[in-house]
């Protein structure tokens, strides 16, 4: 059971990529013209699907699925045409495919109806030619059915791609939808004889269950052998007399072991054979017999002249029937190159073995910084070649550090992909024309990050749609053009990835965003407020400027959302707009959620860290260089520019600090959207590698406060959030100290 | 447990397959085809509900296949269900399903 369990999981992830792929290609279907290749992609994902859901007896799925894959085979025989109704009901039933899944996945049985409606639409499609495979023979005449089955050969439509196999199948469409160049990678032929012995049904062993696992490790070819079958009358319905020959072509990863893993629990009920037809790397042996624990007790494999009709010892490929459907079955030229295909240079991990390695390589750094402590205490001139050492592993710790990081890292383009059919959707939905421009896709971040990035972004792609662009009249009333532009991009920037969702519409209307605010009391009547701070109360709770609720936004629970997901993320929002021109939402969050460079400074008895990234410099100012604002804030001149000072102490609370700036330090540090600020801290005690720990998940989220982390002598010390602090210094700023925003001691938080 | 559908008209046997066929269902299977045979008729076996399948029905199948064509009895599966013709893909039994089957 455990084996199937696996089995399943692979089926699982499989799927999810094959839908992703089907969804990329649906969405790419244009009314009038069709990619051969395109359509072939989608037809051949939806097969996958159905075929491993049948394997594992989802019939629901299966039925559904036979549905979509009989439309799309009409799509690929030029049978009906690709017109826009036809292709949102064929990305509607890639969701139902979705969601079918997902019920699998659980465990869960298909609640009745589910994709009925879509179901019902595909059928419709299907009805407008006459496919012979809906009529079939009458009932009270068979003498047509009789004559039918006697005849020249009838094909199924899936005949052409029943050779890859169910999961070979799957693998397939994926590696040919990523990278099609690696369809045609090397591969190694193997010969497989499988011969049962009689009583092999009774112990619930499964023939087709074997030969279907077999697929999956490439693209077989099954010859069944009758030879032994009885006739009717001595036939004994549970004895199995059957036994095959299997021709397959796998990838260089598949070896011997894993084809003899398919029989690992039949060892004792059968004989099997595994021949490699071409030398394999390591045992380039012709008919190697089955690892010891394949064997059959009683004796070795079935010798060559008792088994069914043997396979050629080295079969010719171009004796392989051919494969208009896989034109990745070419096989390998020669040896060597049967082991530089693609397949080789992934393997499928668990992502709890890659968060495992995360935390340990977390904990050697830690580790690295309290060796790196105690170093400093050692006398100086002393010890040289420890030091010496130490600053090896401190380097390698670093490099370790962001290789395992880059496991975790994946390219956004994941969520970015799910956003042309978004934008679509919600075009459609509200009569405007938009096209989406996306760029930096491929830039990499944190697995975590990029999975929670997709609520936040449908939601400010949605509120961009939906507030921010006009309709094509209003537009070209405006003297633009009718279709307006939604612009997603992703870059790093300064040890982050900072995410712009930008549209060229009307722009935030700042009268009726503030009107409303004053309405639903999030600002008392009169207040005066900048732009900027007009354009962020959108992001307060319960804000929404939509005269109508509508499925599309309008029920003020979208960017207050949106903000506080960021924020978890240890991420940051700002709007930037211009009436008229567009708005602009960029999200900044960090690339890794597990370490970062950081510089430890004190301020009295506590300890902070300071992500390097922020920092621009340390300096002591003199009193000429600090001018006190009456009731607003103490700033500093640095660098022919005025800055904002922050006290730290007053802002969290903290006695013994150092109150004269001229006496402390002032660290100037920088936010993503290049705001300046300078931190009025006690010291400055040395940069540091820190394992980033979640405050949230361990206490509570504080404002000013990023995350918690160890120091190298065991403390717990803040690491703080630079924006949090400037929105804090803004709010309080610069009087005594609050007693609401009193820092609880750093030591009881249990991170 | 779902039964074969057993129907006479004009001399023609139609069995109508269940959507279980399992190990278990294996001999009543073959019960029924030997029962369909002997009657000396053509026999039709309606598979479209079929939504399982065990290698022994299949085998069940197969071997009453050759015993008409031995027998000169016209045999013939009616419209096969995805989930049978899949296994008769996977059992390598494509060839056989389609030359005796008819959608």
């Amino acid at each position: 059971m455990e084996d199937l369990s696996r089995f399943k999981q692979t089926y699982f992830d499989e799927s999810a990529e094959l839908l992703a792929v089907a969804e990329a290609g649906l969405l790419r279907l244009t009314p009038g013209t069709a990619d051969a290749d395109e359509v072939n992609a989608i037809f051949r994902a939806v097969h996958s699907i159905k075929g491993g859901g049948g394997a594992f007896g989802f019939t629901d799925l299966v039925a559904f699925a036979h549905e979509f894959e009989t439309v799309m085979d009409l799509v690929r025989n030029d049978a009906i045409p690709i017109t826009t109704e036809l292709v949102d009901t064929l990305i509607r039933a890639n969701d139902v495919l979705g969601t079918m899944l997902g019920y699998a996945r659980d465990e869960a049985p298909v609640p009745p109806g589910t994709g009925d409606a879509v179901a019902d639409a595909l059928r419709r499609h299907q009805s407008a030619p006459p496919p012979a495979t809906d009529a079939g023979p009458p009932h009270n005449d068979l003498d047509a059915a009789f004559a039918a089955a006697h005849a020249a050969e009838t094909t199924h439509p899936d005949d052409e791609d029943d050779e890859a196999g169910i999961f070979g199948d799957a693998m397939a469409a994926i590696l040919d939808a990523r990278n099609p160049s690696a369809a045609a990678a090397g591969r190694q032929r193997w010969t497989v004889v499988f011969r049962p012995r009689p009583d092999l049904l009774l112990s619930g062993n499964e023939p087709a269950f074997m030969l279907r696992a077999l697929r999956r490790l490439g693209e077989a070819e099954v010859e069944c052998h009758l030879d032994r079958l009885p006739g009717l009358a001595e036939l004994d319905a549970e004895q199995l007399h059957l036994s095959w020959t299997i021709t397959l072509l796998t990838g260089p990863s598949v070896d011997r072991e894993r084809i003899a893993d398919v029989f690992e629990f039949v060892a004792d009920e059968c004989d099997v054979t595994i021949t490699a037809d071409a030398p394999p790397p390591a045992v380039p042996d012709a008919a190697a017999p089955l690892p010891d624990a394949l064997r059959s007790p009683s004796g070795p494999s079935v010798p060559a002249a008792a088994a069914p009709p043997p396979p050629p010892a080295t079969p010719e490929p171009a004796s392989r029937p051919a494969d208009p459907a896989a034109p990745r079955a070419k096989p390998a030229e020669n040896g060597a190159a049967q082991h530089a295909g693609l397949t080789s240079h992934t393997i499928r991990v668990d992502l709890d073995k890659i968060d495992r390695l995360v935390n340990m390589v977390g904990e050697m750094v830690i580790t690295q910084a309290m060796i790196a402590e105690h170093v400093r205490e050692l006398p100086p001139g002393e010890f040289q070649e420890l030091l010496e050492g130490l600053e090896q592993l401190a380097q390698h710790t670093r490099e370790l550090r962001e290789s395992v990081m880059s496991i975790r890292a994946q390219p956004v383009s994941s969520v970015f992909s799910r956003m042309p059919r978004l934008v679509r959707e919600l075009a459609g939905g509200l009569g405007k024309e938009v096209q989406l421009v996306t760029s930096g896709e491929t830039t990499e971040v944190d697995k975590t990050v990029v999975e929670n990035l997709v609520d936040p972004l449908t939601h400010m792609i949605r509120n961009s749609i939906d507030h921010g662009l006009e309709t094509p009249e209003e537009r070209e009333a405006a003297g633009k053009p009718r279709t307006g532009t939604v612009t997603l991009s992703a870059q790093h920037r300064s040890g982050r990835i900072v995410i712009e969702v930008a549209d060229d519409g009307r722009g935030i209307n700042r009268g009726r965003v503030l009107a409303k605010a004053v309405e639903k009391g999030l600002v008392q009547p009169g207040a005066s407020l900048s732009d900027e701070e007009i354009d962020h109360l959108i992001f307060l709770p319960g804000f929404s400027t939509a005269e109508k609720v509508s499925n599309v936004s309008g029920r003020g629970v979208g960017m207050d959302v949106v903000r506080r997901n960021i924020t978890s993320l240890g991420g940051r929002i700002g709007v930037y707009s211009s009436p008229g021109e567009g708005s602009r939402f960029v999200l900044s969050l960090p690339l890794t959620l597990a370490v970062l460079d950081g510089m430890v400074i004190s301020v009295g008895e506590e300890r902070f860290v300071l992500p390097l990234t922020n920092i621009v410099e340390s300096l002591r100012p003199k009193p000429s260089d600090l001018h006190g604002l009456v009731n607003r804030c103490d700033v500093m001149m640095a660098r022919g520019e005025y800055v904002r000072l922050v006290h730290l102490n007053r802002l969290f609370g903290i006695p013994g600090a150092t109150e004269d700036a001229t006496r402390a330090l002032v660290v100037l540090v920088e936010t993503e959207e290049g705001a300046r600020l300078g931190l009025v801290v006690d010291e400055v005690l040395g940069q540091q590698q820190v394992v980033i720990k979640s405050l949230e998940a361990n206490f509570r989220r504080l404002d000013g406060v990023a995350a918690a982390t160890i120091l190298g002598d065991g403390r717990v010390a803040l690491i703080l959030d630079v924006a949090g602090l400037r929105d804090m210094s803004r709010q309080g700023g610069s009087a005594p100290p609050r007693a609401a925003a009193a820092l609880p001691a750093p030591e009881p938080a249990a991170v | 447990m779902s039964l074969i559908k057993w129907s006479e008209e004009g001399g023609q046997v139609r069995l109508g397959l269940p959507g279980d066929l399992d190990l278990p269902m294996a001999q009543p299977l073959l019960d029924s085809l030997r029962h369909a045979l002997s009657a000396g008729g053509d026999v039709a076996v309606l598979a479209e509900g079929v939504e399982r399948v065990s290698t022994a029905s299949v085998q069940a199948l197969l071997v009453a296949s050759r015993a008409a064509a031995e027998a000169g009895v016209r045999f013939v599966i009616l419209r096969p269900s995805e989930v049978l013709v899949e296994t008769c893909d996977d059992l390598g039994l494509a060839s056989w399903l389609n030359r005796w089957s008819q959608s």
